[in-house]
């Protein structure tokens, strides 16, 4: 069971309660017209004191959660009022005693081990509302730059040096805090999940303007510089930079709202990353200031909660942490370059595949990037977006794509209706297409969720594209072609091939369905949510799915070949229209291959993952409570629904996974004969460029995680070779149990393995 | 979470079903040992809404001797809402057993008494988060035959993730397949 923040956000704050307080509550006084006050308390009293203690009166309406959240008045843990006996409800530090240059570094390097914590998802309250300085500058609200200040009402005497830097530092952070906060709320997150945008009520400076702060940064940059000789030069350099670090912030947050020039908007990203390793190097000379931290400040916060304990990470964490931030700031603007819609997906799919996985502001700014007013990118309209892919995967050189049947007026042109028909599948399928890039954006745990409600979503996309695909039939006077498929093998009466359209709408919204599903079951890898002995079975479902997208893509293309020679041959063929068939037929090329050393090295897995049952090397739990079968329902839940491809009976799926009919070597031959067609077809993928493998701006990225995906082949193929040769000097008589009993197998966790989807064992000859 | 200074267990235990009597001798015990292992203690609130709704789906492992508790579980079964037709749905809420005493299979006990209740009760399956991190918990479970549907992402307090486990106790309606969902927002609220 969960626990849970009680009533977060409540106006007003707690009063100190003692327990004088609770004998003599004075009634309040009602007046009012049109309210007739009564008394109830005699009644009330004398009703409850019917009750047994623990008897629970109840509406419906009372549900767990109110349970959860309801208080225990003078339980210190949950009564944020209740103080220990002697203790004082105020924090009593004084904002105004003099502080050191090396105890403002320790109070800056502390505030940014809060500010991780903050962005990892961790409440304000429990991280940068902690500190007295922040509070006092807070509290009153200011309303000038001026008022913005821990020391309030300073008569005319010139700010402390010190004071003026450590107030600078906190208002940058603080105005950062508010445009992260905004950037986040804006955006889809899970609230307290990912991340917890609840101020308390205080404002993060949101009236101030940025640039009269970036102002006072720059004049306490100054300032440190002529005292240099006072406090020494690495001193007014370690405090300069992380000024520094501040107005860097504010102005890669300020550029980044133009989603434009990336190599321009990267420079302050690049100023931190530079800045940050200097202030890692400084960060000795600070002095730590406890006592400026408290979680006493809470209490004075617009929340229910009583004090939690600050959260604070180290400072090692907070570097390395906040070197990926940066790194990944500068990363994500690549995606800004916009190429082709392959390569973006691309982009979005490794750059959210890194582990650890980009921090929510990260997410968050990449999803502005991609659908901020809905404007792609900054310049692209949704349009532009899912032609360019449906041109890329099913419509290469189309008159069904061309622009100019938007400004046919003629109603029995053709073109008119295409491009209604057109018009009425976009209106369809876009948001659809959208989401699958927002999903990506999520944590890896929603992104899953995400994805099984998507493929409902997809299958009934699919539907009706069909349905739009048999209405341009018409308006194409599409003929017909004999395409026999693979899975379908009934032929007919007259022993030809079946005809068959190329329905290449729905024949898009299949492809993307299929991917969804294989990333459904390639996530469940990733997050550990198969036990050793599901995964023959899992293994055998993604290869199913992998060739069965192998095979779509096949029948895509060969109509995609089709008409392309039509085109030849009618001599309607441009140069532009032959070049998009070439980038077409690419990514076919690489989509079918892509499929294929996924169903090879899914199958070798499913294989050898059998043959370690068989040797009881992988042993499933008794489980007297469950079958087989059930735990298959559970398991496919997210399929079930899904008319295409149809989920497998339990029993095919069985058979397919234990292949019973199959001797335990064969199983090996085979699973050796996959494997290395996977390794074959990957060495392929690795050699290709960014142009050929649609992964512009995120090669590198890909190409290393095909080399892990490489690197798995070469796992399996050890552990096969283990098992065969164990298998191989079985005496006579010998069998399974023997060659089980002379193994030992280990089934390491995702992060151990070269590749988040692909759980190799660890096979090794005892000893 | 491991047992420090493992100790025999004092013979027999008795399993005994909790009954709304017996709270003022053993609530006070009980809110003890969860909270043991809970960074944040739940109100009275919270074990009232489920004691005294479904004591009869709570059993306590008591010391043969002084009847002390060792081992306590408590959870509840409803119709799950948003499911048509609904499922009746148990929910295992909290599981401890005192630490000097685990290792003795004490909580499978535990467990499958109140699997074995909610069964008797009709229910179609039996869902419980537990902690990644909570190595013992999930092995306990997926040793009856719970499977982890799905995982949820930084579900507690401390930041930890969960996962939620599964007992499917009879087969899903096809018809009502149609809700993929997996959904769980009202049964752990957060
Ligand atoms: C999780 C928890 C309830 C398990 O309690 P437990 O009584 O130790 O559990 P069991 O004894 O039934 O099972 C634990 C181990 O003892 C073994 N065991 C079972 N029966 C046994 C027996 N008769 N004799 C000896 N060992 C036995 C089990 O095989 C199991 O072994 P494993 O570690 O290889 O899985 C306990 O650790 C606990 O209270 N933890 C803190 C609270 C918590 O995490 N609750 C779960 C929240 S969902």
């Amino acid at each position: 069971m969960s626990q849970t923040n009680p009533s977060q956000d409540i106006i007003g704050q707690p009063s100190n309660r003692s327990s004088s307080d609770l004998d003599d509550p004075a009634p309040p006084m009602i007046s009012n017209d049109g309210v007739v006050a009564i008394d109830i308390t005699q009644k009330f009293l004398s009703a409850a004191a019917t009750l047994e203690p623990g008897d629970l009166i109840k509406d419906g309406y009372f549900t767990l959660f109110e349970a959860v959240g309801a208080l225990e008045i003078m339980d210190p843990k949950m009564d944020s009022g209740c103080l220990a006996p002697g203790e004082s409800l105020d924090e009593d530090y004084d904002v105004t005693r003099p502080l050191s240059p090396s105890e403002v570094l320790g109070i800056i390097d502390q505030l940014l081990c809060l500010e991780l914590a903050w962005n990892l998802g961790y409440p304000l309250s429990q991280t940068l509302l902690t500190n007295v300085y922040i509070e006092a500058m807070l509290m009153p609200s200011p309303v000038t730059i001026g008022e913005a200040d821990f020391i309030r009402n300073r008569k005319h005497e010139p700010r402390d040096p010190m004071f003026a830097v450590l107030r600078a530092y906190c208002l940058g952070l603080l105005k950062c805090c508010f445009y992260v906060n905004e950037r986040i709320k804006f955006e889809h997150y899970y609230e307290e999940e990912d991340f917890v945008t609840n101020t308390y009520h205080r404002s993060l400076l949101d009236d101030i303007d940025r640039e009269e702060i970036r102002e006072e940064i720059m004049a306490a940059r100054r300032l440190l510089h002529s005292l240099r000789q006072d406090i020494s030069g690495e001193m007014a350099d370690a405090l300069g930079f992380r000024l520094e670090l501040r107005a860097a912030f504010l102005r890669a947050i300020e550029l980044s709202d133009l989603r434009s020039n990336p190599e321009s908007l990267s420079l302050p990203w690049s100023q931190m990353k530079a800045v940050w390793d200097t202030i890692n190097k400084s960060r000795h000379l600070g002095t730590p200031v406890p006592e400026a931290f408290s979680t006493k400040i809470q209490r004075k916060l617009a929340s229910t909660m009583p004090p939690r304990p600050i959260v604070q990470p180290s400072f090692e964490e907070t570097y390395e942490q906040f070197k990926k931030l940066f790194a990944d700031g500068i990363d994500v603007l690549k995606v800004l370059n916009y190429v082709d819609s392959q390569s973006l997906l691309n982009f979005v799919l490794t750059f959210q595949a890194q582990k650890p996985q980009p921090l929510v502001y990260i997410r968050t700014l990449l999803q502005s990037f991609l659908f901020k007013d809905m404007i792609v990118l900054g310049h692209l309209s949704i349009r532009q977006v899912v032609d360019d892919d449906l041109a890329i995967v099913v419509l290469p050189a189309s008159r069904l794509l061309d622009p100019a049947n938007d400004i046919v007026e003629a109603i029995h042109d053709p073109r008119f209706a295409i491009a209604h028909q057109m018009e009425q599948f976009r209106l369809r399928a876009a948001q659809s297409y959208l989401d699958i890039f927002r999903a990506f954006c999520q944590n890896r745990c929603r992104v899953r969720r995400t994805l099984c409600h998507s493929i409902q979503d997809w299958e009934t996309v699919q539907v009706d594209a069909e349905e739009i695909d048999t209405l341009l039939q018409h308006q194409l006077e599409e003929k017909p072609m004999p395409y026999q498929t693979p899975l379908t093998s009934t032929p007919t009466s007259s022993g030809s091939e079946p005809l068959a359209y190329a329905l290449p709408l729905s024949s898009w919204a299949y492809l993307y369905k299929l991917r969804l599903m294989e990333w459904i079951v390639q996530l469940g890898f990733e997050l550990e949510t198969y036990q050793p002995d599901e995964l023959a079975g899992m293994y055998w479902y993604l290869s199913h799915l992998a060739k069965t997208r192998a095979q779509h893509v096949e029948r895509i293309k060969v109509f995609t070949v089709q008409c392309m020679n039509e085109q030849r041959t009618n001599s309607t063929l441009t140069a532009a229209g032959e070049a998009q068939f070439t980038r077409s037929l690419e990514y076919l090329r690489v989509t079918i291959l892509d499929a294929a050393v996924t169903w090879e090295l899914a199958d070798s897995l499913c294989c050898l993952y059998t043959v370690l049952q068989r040797l009881r090397l992988v042993v499933a739990p008794p489980r007297p409570y469950s079958t087989d079968e059930l735990r298959y329902d559970i398991r496919m839940k997210p399929f079930a629904a899904i008319g295409l491809p149809e989920l497998p009976s339990f029993d095919s799926f069985s058979r397919a996974t234990a292949q019973p009919e199959s001797a335990t070597a064969d199983l090996l031959e085979y699973a050796g004969r996959a494997v290395a067609g996977a390794r074959k077809g990957y060495e392929v993928l690795a050699k290709l460029n960014e142009g050929d493998a649609f992964t512009a701006h995120s090669h590198a990225r890909w190409l290393a995680g095909t080399k892990n995906c490489l690197k798995s082949v070469i796992a399996v193929n050890i552990a096969i070779s283990t098992v065969r040769k164990v298998m191989g000097g079985l005496g006579r008589g010998e069998g399974d149990a023997e060659a089980g009993a002379r193994l030992k197998t280990e089934v390491p966790r995702p992060d151990k393995c070269y590749h988040d989807w692909w759980i190799v064992p660890k096979v090794s000859e005892k000893k | 979470m491991e047992t420090t200074g493992r100790a025999d267990l004092p013979g027999e235990l008795k399993y005994v079903q909790y009954e709304h009597s017996l709270e003022a001798q053993y609530l006070p015990a009980i809110r003890a040992l969860i909270s043991k292992d809970l960074s944040e203690p739940y109100s009275i609130y919270v074990y009232r809404y489920f004691l005294y709704q479904w004591g009869h789906l709570c059993y306590m492992a008591l010391d043969p001797v002084d009847s002390s508790l060792i081992g306590v579980i408590i959870c509840k079964l409803e119709p799950h809402a948003s499911h048509s037709p609904p499922t009746l749905r148990g929910y295992i809420a909290m599981l401890a057993v005192s630490s000097p005493y685990r290792g003795h299979g004490v909580a499978t006990a535990l467990v499958k008494m109140a699997i074995d209740a909610m069964a008797r009760r009709n229910a179609d399956e039996i869902v419980l988060e537990t902690e990644e991190t909570n190595v013992p918990a999930m092995r306990l479970y997926e040793r009856l035959g719970f499977l982890r549907s799905k995982k949820l992402h930084r579900y507690y307090l401390n930041g930890n993730s969960a996962y939620r486990l599964v007992l499917l106790l009879r087969p899903i309606d096809p018809d009502a397949a149609a809700d993929l969902s997996l959904d769980d927002i009202d049964l752990a609220p957060r």
